[in-house]
């Protein structure tokens, strides 16, 4: 896994490779510094994530409550379709904004 | 189609999921009636079950490995994961509550949901010498 981040109006933390048990916990504490250090409002860009267990979703829960608490919102960006099946498998489409492409995220952001 | 088998033994560790995930990946590669999502559904299956088997039946034990083989029956993609950890036999989970709020969503539970959710079959043996999670995903005719 991989994570770059590009600053902007609203950052974009582009992640790449595979969220796994494995590799989950850099992923919180990645997004939960960032956002902590000020960026409470993120964009994940999911558009290189290769494969995502459940591990990963336990990832993305505790980084949209982190950013939710510091007042911002963690928004995910154009998913994949494996990993869009196991988020609307786990009924995630209700409790995190998703979007299909970056673009219409950042949008979302006004 | 002939039957194949492929093998591969490694470490009961979080570092060995990405070579198991390989492994079914290079055998699933090209296979008849196995389309990506099929072979998505199958990755994340065999992911989840490995990585219960590395933090809860190898839990308080010494490090033991994970025997994953791959096979292929004429209609059907089968993985056999074998470990001699604690015995751990998934049972099917409730499916998770895609109506609860953020603050009552659990995510304890969804890695088995997942896995009943994503094949066709499971199979569980559990014995003295060892225990085998038998994973059966059907091919498309």
């Amino acid at each position: 896994m991989e994570i770059n981040i590009t600053k902007g109006n609203v950052d974009i933390i582009a992640v790449s490779g595979s969220i796994d048990a494995l590799t989950s916990s850099e992923l919180v504490k990645t997004l939960n510094d960032h956002i902590h250090d000020g960026h409470p409002n993120v964009i994940v860009d999911f558009g290189k994530v290769e494969f995502m267990s459940s591990a990963g979703l336990r990832a993305i829960l505790a980084s949209v409550k982190e950013a939710r608490a510091a007042g911002g919102d963690f928004r995910l960006a154009s998913p994949q379709p494996g990993i869009d099946k196991v988020l609307k498998m786990a009924g995630f489409y209700n409790i995190v904004k998703i979007y299909p492409t970056v673009e219409e995220a950042l949008a979302s952001f006004g | 189609m002939t039957e194949t088998h492929r093998q591969i033994t490694l470490p009961a560790e979080l570092e060995s999921l990405p070579f198991f995930r390989e492994h079914i990946k290079a055998a699933c590669q090209g296979a008849a009636g196995l389309d990506d999502q099929a072979i998505y559904d199958v990755l994340l299956a065999v992911d989840e079950i490995c990585t219960n088997i590395i933090t809860h039946g190898y839990a308080g034990m010494d490090p033991g490995s994970i025997i994953l083989n791959v096979e292929f029956a004429p209609q059907a993609l089968v993985v056999t994961i074998s470990d001699f950890g604690h015995a751990f036999e998934p049972v099917e989970p409730p499916a998770p509550n895609a109506n609860a709020s953020i603050e009552e969503r659990e995510i304890g539970g969804l890695g088995l949901f997942f896995v009943f959710s994503s094949v066709d079959d499971i199979q569980y043996e559990s014995s003295p010498v060892g225990n085998t999670t038998r994973l059966i995903k059907k091919r498309a005719a």
